[in-house]
């Protein structure tokens, strides 16, 4: 249990997203439109769709909180890039050895808390003590193999591993990397001590969080004086938020609605990658799915390109590993749309008039599921649609594996291991698949281990452990006034700071 | 008047606890907790174990029900396992939004179907009452939540009048955005609610009409319609009473739909988001404050009858 699928809230945002044809995209990177110089008096209106359900970072997981919180309010030593490139944060620099057992990270001077008090190398090593020691903290996991935190003179913390972990740089850019105060006594429930270039200055509870630019910021202060992130849970009533004046940017824009706003009242579109995975679990452990011959039939019978124009935004994705993350590698070879083969490969495997279910968390609406009713019932599956709560989804399905088929969009980037975790609740064990994972995360090279991992990949889809029906985009939309509004991966990170907003 | 004052006191209370009871019960048995929400997807069992521990999961149903009641015996209604934050200034904070809006719909409503529905009852039988009838009749069967698109796709994105969605951040303190955010969904309520109420206006006030009392009356000299006015009108009055005090549940139920439709932080979309997060100590306490105020508001309905029906207090 490694790595790290944060569904609910991402996934809520991205499923939003899912589903347009046709999308006026500006390249990845930032939109480029702007009119007039930059306000930096002025207040950056932003509607999203998940409200984080309280502000603890560190025990409470969830997109929602790291989408906003991360890289705005809190700082680890380093941060993630919109297309997932690990960049330096509070470290000025980070160096690993030779074996890939020892981090060393140098940390920025004149940084503070916004209660004031200086940011020390005492404060990084309570910090991932404290993750490291205790269960109930976020990411507690990815410190598994941490033998040692240890501060190096008055700049310089050092990290030992027990043995290489290729994605624990990557970790650090998550909720187990942030750096708090060491002995705060700030109750993150409700409140923040963070080192970012915002504060955050109210939260009401069911509507909105409010940041204001920390002007003792010790790097690049923000654009803007201050940011409204504004939850409009509902599709509909965000796009009418949008053409009524009230945002100057919509996140998670339903791409069934996002015509209304493409070019109206001053709004553009931009089409963004992710790492969305909208994964069709089998579970198979449990027959009739623990038939290899039913899992590919099952998946031979669904006509994917299909899916991705009636889900409207997104593509195709045919293997575990999505673009943006290492070990990528176009599987499409894998699997073609073949319902006759599907029919004839269920009649081999004994399963002709199969009856499945299908649970799926109810906020992900009912386009996919139909689709699917309808593809199977082609080749004689009667699909039923379970939808269900999201905490019930975790309680069946995650917890318990009580289910035959689940649908759920993976959102968290560098998710592979699971795959290779056979307790997880795909319930796929394939000792190669472990075997090329582990190796791929002890080597040291990058690229030996991408390379690794893609045959891996290669593997878990040839043996059709799940299907990936789509790899999701996320549509913002997003005013002429507002300058360098991330378009990438903002289901996971919304980098704030670069923002501007004209007169 | 007092003994029965107290009697009905009394069935209020127990009312209350039985509520309790069976909201305290009837959340157990939904499915998933909040121990799994927090640690998320990526928790492993013994994290999910020792979240539970941690905030008192794993404790008998019967020593968490009683540490609840009382806590609420002593004025204490909890707080939320997820914020930390009391239910009590929760509610407090969100009825700013809920209170106002189930007010302005109520009057709205009454403003609707009262003088509708007597002019509908008079005009009986002629076109315009029948058109108001079948009018009523057509608005009263339509979902809150079409009506209140439609009003919003009218008003805020073609016209312009009036905010699609939200409520100022500052509360009520600038009063005039605030009921301008609050119009469009009151309105939703309103007339949905209005139009059911004014049925039930023109159907008692039909059946005043055909009491002798009436009758006398006109045969008195007085027009119909003055003595309908000045000697049916009371009891029509009562009997809307009665049925306002229904209305008052159905507009907290509305409510819930539509502070959901237009984002407004209200009791309502409070009570879903919590449902949701499973954060049942902090719903228990919404619940019974909720189940406490409509008991209450048939509790004033039952003495309000006794204080205006002679008839009522006689026997």
């Amino acid at each position: 249990m490694r790595r790290r699928i944060t569904l609910a809230a991402a996934a809520l945002v991205t499923t939003s997203a899912l589903l347009l044809t046709a999308c006026t995209g500006s390249p990845s990177g930032e939109t480029t439109t702007s009119a007039g110089p930059a306000d930096s008096s002025a207040t950056l209106r932003v509607g999203l769709v998940l409200e984080p359900s309280n502000l603890d970072i560190r025990h409470t997981s969830g997109a929602a909180l790291e989408q906003v919180l991360i890289g705005n309010v809190y700082e680890g030593l380093v941060s993630r890039s919109q297309d997932n490139e690990v960049e330096n944060a509070l470290a000025t620099d980070h160096t690993v050895s030779d074996d890939g057992l020892t981090y060393t990270f140098t940390l920025a001077q004149g940084v503070a808390f916004h209660s004031g008090d200086p940011l020390t190398v005492d404060d990084v090593v309570s910090s991932f003590t404290q993750v490291k020691d205790d269960e109930t903290i976020i990411g507690h996991a990815d410190f598994a193999n941490v033998a040692g935190i240890a501060a190096d003179g008055a700049d310089k913390v050092v990290v030992t591993l027990t043995t290489p972990d290729q994605n624990f740089l990557f970790n650090l850019t998550g909720p187990a990397g942030l750096v708090v105060k060491a002995g705060d006594t700030t109750d993150l429930k409700t409140a923040e001590n963070g080192t970012g270039p915002f504060t955050l200055t109210r939260w009401n509870q069911g509507d909105s969080l409010e940041l204001a630019r920390n002007d003792a910021y010790w790097g690049e202060p923000a654009g803007v004086a201050s940011v409204v992130l504004q939850y409009i849970p509902d599709f509909t009533a965000g796009v009418n938020a949008a053409l009524d004046g009230s945002l100057d940017v919509l996140t998670a824009v339903d791409p069934t609605l996002a015509p209304q706003l493409d070019g109206a009242q001053g709004f553009s579109l931009t089409t963004g990658k992710t790492t969305d995975k909208a994964t069709l679990a089998f579970n198979n452990k449990k027959a009739p799915l623990d038939d290899k011959r039913v899992r590919e039939a099952l998946r031979l019978a669904i006509n994917h390109d299909d899916l991705v124009t009636a889900v409207g935004a997104g593509q195709t994705l045919y293997g575990p590993i999505p673009e943006l993350d290492p070990g990528y590698e176009d599987l499409s070879g894998t699997i073609s749309y073949d319902p006759e083969r599907a029919k004839e490969l269920l009649a081999e495997a004994g399963a002709e008039n199969l009856e499945l279910t299908l649970t799926i968390p109810s906020f992900y609406g009912t386009t996919v599921p139909q689709v699917l009713v309808s593809d199977f019932e082609a080749v004689g599956v009667d699909l039923t649609v379970d939808a269900v709560e999201f905490s019930t989804w975790l309680q069946d399905v995650y917890t318990n594996r009580d289910y035959d088929l689940s649908f759920v969009l993976h959102v968290e980037p560098r998710d592979f291991g699971n795959f290779a975790n056979p307790d997880y609740y795909f319930g796929y064990d394939n000792p190669d698949v472990q075997k090329l994972y582990q190796e791929a995360l002890a080597t040291v090279d990058p690229d030996e281990s991408a390379d690794l991992l893609a045959q891996a990949a290669k593997i878990v889809s040839e043996d059709s452990a799940a299907d990936w029906l789509y790899n999701g985009a996320t549509i913002t939309a997003v005013q002429s006034t507002v300058s360098g509004f991330p378009v990438d991966s903002i289901n996971s990170r919304i980098d704030l700071a670069g923002v501007t907003v004209s007169k | 008047m007092i003994r029965y004052a107290l009697t009905r006191a009394a069935l209020l209370l127990v009312g209350l606890f039985v509520a309790s009871v069976l909201i305290f019960l009837s959340l157990r048995v939904l499915p998933g907790d909040i121990a799994q929400l927090i640690a998320g997807s990526e928790g492993t069992p013994a994290q999910v174990a020792a979240i539970r521990e941690s905030l008192g999961l794993n404790e008998p149903a019967i020593t968490q029900y009683f540490g609840w009641i009382g806590g609420v015996l002593s004025g204490d209604l909890g707080s939320s396992l997820l914020t930390g934050s009391s239910v009590a200034a929760e509610l407090a904070q969100k009825a700013q939004v809920t209170v106002p809006l189930g007010i302005l719909a109520l009057t709205i409503a009454l403003v609707i179907s009262v003088p509708l529905g007597v002019l509908s009852a008079l005009r009986r039988g002629r076109p315009g009452g029948t058109a108001l009838s079948v009018a009523s009749q057509a608005l009263a069967a339509v979902p809150v939540v079409w009506a209140g698109m439609m009003l919003v796709v009218v008003f805020a994105v073609w016209l312009g009048w009036l905010p699609a969605q939200g409520f100022p951040r500052d509360g009520w303190a600038d009063p005039g955005a605030a009921l301008r955010a609050l119009i469009l969904p009151a309105l939703t309520i309103g007339v949905v609610e209005g139009a059911m109420l004014l049925r039930f206006v023109r159907s008692a006030t039909l059946q005043a009409i055909g009491q002798d009392y009436v009758r006398t009356a006109a045969a008195k000299g007085l027009t119909r319609t003055t003595a309908l006015l000045r000697h049916g009108l009371p009891n029509v009055g009562l009997s809307v009473i009665t049925v306002l005090g229904l209305q008052v549940a159905g507009i907290v139920v509305g409510a819930v739909v539509i502070e959901q439709l237009f984002t407004l932080p209200g009791i309502g979309r409070m009570l879903v988001t919590d449902v949701g997060n499973r954060d049942l100590p902090k719903v228990q306490g919404e619940l019974l404050v909720l189940t406490g105020f409509v008991l209450l508001v048939g509790f004033v309905v039952d003495l309000l009858h006794r204080v205006i029906d002679p008839r009522q207090r006689e026997s």
